[in-house]
């Protein structure tokens, strides 16, 4: 059994608390990714489940198992680390093999299986090279087999990919995904990559100043975020926040975005949830989902600035407090300097409580 | 007029070729990056720019004048360095000073020029505050306003922002555009990053192994690119290759195209994932092609597909209801298909963007 | 690749270049210094080398660069390898190095593990633990000679040990003796190992230690497999250094034993200030001292060697 508990996990370094109270099940054979600016907190988490640095509150459970005090080489959990920590005094084949030879497994099973993860990783014409010489991307797999090839049930990456050249990030994603599925370890993966956590995890725990902010599904934690952390962290680029007040207007109940004028009114839910609220609240959509609006009908912003990237193109409109992005395909006929009204889709407008920066429910 | 440009230039070292016969201009005010994979040339450019390194023929001009024996700092040239090396025990207002400082020049011509980037760059109101109490953003703009002081012609940046967390590199990026525009200048930058080239660039230069192998708008390398290696280079998911048969059908016959339509040396074609229309069908014996990957990424959903053994990547728009194992069917819009000749050229017509 | 790596990079051109030319001119200035230099270290060995083929002594009434009339070509390398005394010396030599490398290199190993981890006071027994470097050799001769008096310290502290007055004469008996003088190098010099393994063990990454702690190998499989390779080079220097070093012996133990009882500490170094002092003849000291600087020139490259083994 796999499955990974985290208990009342509390991590404090002196006054300074890393981590708040995490409580945590990544279920036996689930992709999970810690998600989170620098500092906050995922890489503690990943630490304490690993064994390098103990809870100072709070239980880790592998299954039934307490593995809370058991030393690190004990847990058996794979381990893949930023800066990969290649053996560089060794080839590439004593690295794959450390494990094995350190288990004193028997010669021909070592062997076979250290063949075997090689041609799994493409490090086949590798395998008798010394380990310091050899370029990033391939140390990124050394490292990956070094720890898969022990099968551990639980396999930990830290930020693995922060190190790779961009082009080459998205060849690994497929690979780690592809991993995962073949052999259904528990994998959790350490990132502040949004992308990546969307592309690869079957859940993502959103963490920021060591609280756990929100856990679900990639899907369910771009579409309702809990609070205007997650809704900015999430998504490229994150969701649009406007802060105004409630409103009646004769189509419906609406937020008054101030210098931006009336938002566009509420769908039912929205209103319902607007209903709920006592003062200011925040006004959020997604800058994908929006379209271009005759005047009067949309949210209006000068545009300041518009980056074309491939096929998209990311239209940054108004300044300072109500500023805001709208990303459209790419032909979308503006100038440096023109007023656009964007319409949010009414389904993905979304409230938050301004002053607690959660979201509202109706 | 600042202009910069490189006529036939080759560089090597030893037996490895840096630069091969390299020929562009960078014109006055523009942001000009040059984008290519690790080992490409970019930095040996860089270097050959400053001065650091000397052509082994060609020639490098500034302004219309050639620079091959002029001393880097006979180029009037800045670089913004990666950490950006602002001095901790000066304020930012000091930073900026010390190049003017060193040169000795006069206390009222400093105040002056520093006033006056200070403003372009809207950071009067910190100039009194040493870097450590700076943001990431205002550090940047501090390092730029030091580098810009000194009036220089052109300011040169090596990948300055691949350190930062993938949120901040987006911020920061668009924040770089902005202060080049408020400032102004030749900005020469540098990075291994296509969507960060694309965002920021006027426009770009594609190096590969020490070549140049496209000059232009990202948007039109983007849509016109010169060979299937450079349409690769840009766009994520990176653009779907697939063998043409000489009937006119690619991945196992789930793409046909019509022979009016098609050059007659096409090999390959190439598909952009967001040009790849993947249809759901309500049975599932329809699709002649099977999902097996989806990504949702909230705006936009990539499907992986199956197709007579071809792997083709699709962008489709909001959250659409296919699973791994949905039978589907592709359709493409002929007029969105790349050619491709046997070596990977490209076989329309549209050469303009090669200076 | 960085503006760094670039500049690694080897740059071959046939273009003259500005750095090419500032290297010219950098050498030319420096070239008097240069001279100088080789000068002060290339002329007393040329010196010696010359003496080392003569029979030339202080007291022949010749000024030194006559020597040549006493020319005896070689004769003084071939007494030398019959010469009794040099090669006990030698011996004697040998065997402090045989014993005291390995006791230092064991113990300033151990220490040094336990200094890799923080505990409490750490700071402090650093302090007291390198102490023993800093005496002055003559002074720690001095004072291992009282400690070893027979009725001195260490016989106090061994007899209230075992509940019985000891006199044991240490520094009189030929084998205690020179047990004596080996403790007495090996409590002021374990410290130099101690510090230079120490040095080399905090070289060793963090990460990769983790990394094999988590891949389940045991405290001693981390060491043998992580700890020890990339030591290697560190280890090699340590005790090319310690073995140069008791090659030298002879301060302390002057003091101690002053080479005796009888012949029993004869190390080379007081062997070598015997003949030069008592018997007058530089010139066979001129060749011994020669002969014993192959020797150690032998060792240091190997222990060069294998620092670039390790690089490679």
């Amino acid at each position: 059994m796999s499955a990974i508990r985290l208990e009342n996990l509390v991590k404090r370094y002196g006054s300074f608390t890393a981590l708040r109270t995490m409580d945590l099940l990544i279920e036996d054979g689930e992709f999970m990714a810690l998600l989170g600016p620098s500092g906050c907190g995922k890489s503690t988490t990943m630490n304490m489940i690993a064994g390098m640095e103990r809870p100072s509150e709070g239980r880790i459970l592998f299954g039934d198992r307490d593995m809370t005090g058991v030393p690190m080489g004990r847990r058996g959990v794979g381990f893949v680390f930023q800066n990969f920590a290649i053996f560089t005094h060794m080839t590439v084949r004593q690295n794959l093999s450390y494990g094995l030879r350190m288990a004193k497994l028997p010669q021909a099973e070592t062997e076979r299986r250290t063949l075997a993860i090689a041609e799994f990783l493409r490090l086949t014409p590798f395998l008798d090279r010394r380990a310091d010489g050899l370029s990033v991307n391939i140390l990124q797999r050394v490292a990956i087999g070094r720890s898969a090839v022990m099968e551990p049930a639980i396999f930990l990456l830290d930020e693995p990919l922060s190190n790779v050249d961009a082009a080459f990030r998205a060849v690994m994603r497929a690979e780690l995904k592809q991993l995962q599925r073949q052999f259904r370890q528990t994998m959790v993966y350490v990132t502040h990559d949004q992308l990546e956590a969307m592309t690869m995890a079957d859940r993502i725990a959103v963490m920021d100043h060591g609280v756990l902010q929100q856990v679900g599904r990639p899907i369910e934690v771009y579409n309702d975020p809990v609070n205007i952390f997650v809704a900015t962290f999430i998504g490229a680029p994150g969701m649009n926040l406007l802060k105004g007040r409630p409103v009646q207007t004769d189509r419906g109940l609406a937020v008054d975005l101030g210098p931006l004028g009336i938002s566009p009114p509420l769908g039912s839910a929205q209103a319902c949830a607007l209903r709920a609220a006592s003062g200011e609240v925040i006004y959020g959509f997604r800058p994908e989902q929006a379209s271009l609006a005759p005047p009067g009908e949309g949210i209006p912003g000068s545009v300041t600035f518009e980056e074309r990237i491939g096929a998209r193109s990311i239209v940054h409109l108004g300044e300072g407090s109500t500023a805001f992005r709208a990303v459209f395909e790419k032909d979308v006929p503006l100038a440096m300097g023109d007023v656009a009204h964007v319409l949010p889709h009414p389904d993905a407008v979304r409230l938050f409580d301004a002053s607690t920066g959660r979201v509202l429910k109706g | 007029m600042a202009e910069i440009a490189f006529r036939n230039v080759c560089k090597s070292y030893g037996a490895t070729v840096a630069v091969k016969d390299m020929t562009f201009t960078v014109h006055d005010n523009e942001f000009f990056c040059f984008f290519g994979p690790p080992l490409s040339g970019k930095t040996t450019i860089l270097r050959l720019i400053l001065g650091l390194e000397r052509p082994d023929s060609g020639e490098i001009l500034i302004d219309g004048r050639p620079v091959n024996g002029v001393a880097p700092a006979g180029r009037n040239i800045a670089m913004v360095f990666q950490n950006l090396a602002l001095f901790p025990h000066m304020t930012a207002e000091e930073n900026i000073r010390f190049p003017l400082v060193e040169r000795g020049e006069r206390p009222d011509r400093i105040a002056a020029r520093v006033g006056e980037v200070a403003r372009k760059l809207r950071i009067g109101h910190i100039l009194h505050k040493p870097p450590a109490l700076l943001s990431g953003g205002e550090r940047q703009r501090v390092a730029i306003a030091r580098a810009l002081v000194r009036d220089p012609v052109a300011y040169l940046m090596d990948d300055p922002i691949s350190a930062l967390d993938a949120r901040l590199r987006e911020e920061a990026r668009v924040e770089l555009k902005r202060i080049q525009r408020e400032a102004g200048r030749t900005l020469i930058y540098v990075t291994h990053d296509q969507e960060e080239a694309m965002s920021v660039a006027d426009r770009m230069a594609i190096l590969e192994e020490g070549c140049l192998s496209q000059i232009g708008t990202p948007s039109e390398i983007y849509d016109r690119p010169v060979s299937a290696s450079v349409a690769c280079l840009l766009g994520s998911p990176v653009m779907n290759i697939l063998p043409l048969t000489k009937e006119g059908t690619a991945a196992g016959g789930a793409i046909r195209l019509p022979p009016v339509l098609r050059p007659q040396a096409a090999a390959f074609i190439g598909i952009r994932p967001e040009n790849l229309h993947v249809l759901q069908q309500d049975n599932d014996e329809d699709g002649s092609c099977r999902v097996t990957d989806v990504e949702p990424l909230g705006g936009t959903t990539v499907v992986t597909v199956d197709a007579g053994g071809a792997v083709l990547r699709a962008v489709l728009r909001g959250q659409p209801d296919i699973h791994i194992g949905s039978r589907v069917t592709i359709r493409v819009d002929v007029a969105h298909v790349h050619f491709f000749g046997s070596g990977g050229e490209a076989l329309h017509q549209h050469r303009e963007g090669l200076a | 690749m960085t503006l760094s790596d670039a500049a690694r990079r080897p740059a071959v051109s046939s273009v003259p270049r500005p750095r090419d030319e500032g290297a010219a001119l950098g050498f030319r200035l420096t070239l008097p210094a240069q001279i100088l230099v080789l000068f002060i270290a290339v002329f007393p060995l040329l010196m010696q080398l010359y003496l080392s083929l003569t029979d030339w002594a202080p007291l022949t009434g010749t000024a030194w660069p006559r020597a040549w009339e006493y020319w005896n070509a070689g004769a003084n390398y071939v007494d030398l390898l019959s010469d009794r005394r040099l090669w006990d010396a030698l011996a004697r030599t040998g065997l402090i190095i045989l014993i005291c490398v390995p006791v230092q290199f064991l113990l300033g190993l151990g220490l040094a593990l336990l200094f890799v981890d923080d505990f409490p006071g750490k700071r402090l027994a650093y302090s007291i633990l390198i102490m023993p470097m800093m005496v002055v050799p003559a002074v720690a001769g001095y004072m291992f000679f009282m400690l070893f008096q027979s009725g001195g310290p260490i016989n106090g502290l061994l007899g209230s040990l075992i509940g019985r007055d000891l006199a044991i004469a240490w520094l009189s008996d030929p084998v205690l003796a020179l047990v004596a003088v080996m403790l007495a190098d090996i409590w002021q010099w374990t410290p130099l190992m101690f510090l230079i393994l120490l040095a080399g063990l905090v070289g060793v990454p963090a990460d990769q230690m983790k990394a094999a702690a988590l891949l389940g190998a045991s405290p001693w499989q981390r060491f043998v497999t992580i700890v020890l390779p990339r030591m290697r080079p560190i280890i090699a220097i340590a005790l090319a250094i310690r073995v140069i070093e008791i090659f030298k012996i002879f301060d302390t133990l002057y003091i101690m034993t002053g080479g005796g009882p009888g012949s029993a500490t004869e190390t080379i170094s007081v062997y070598i200030y015997e003949v030069t002092t008592q018997d007058l003849v530089w010139g066979y000291v001129a060749a011994i001292g020669l002969a014993i600087l192959i020797v150690l020139s032998v060792i240091a490259a190997f222990a060069v060697r294998r620092l670039g083994e390790s690089r490679a």
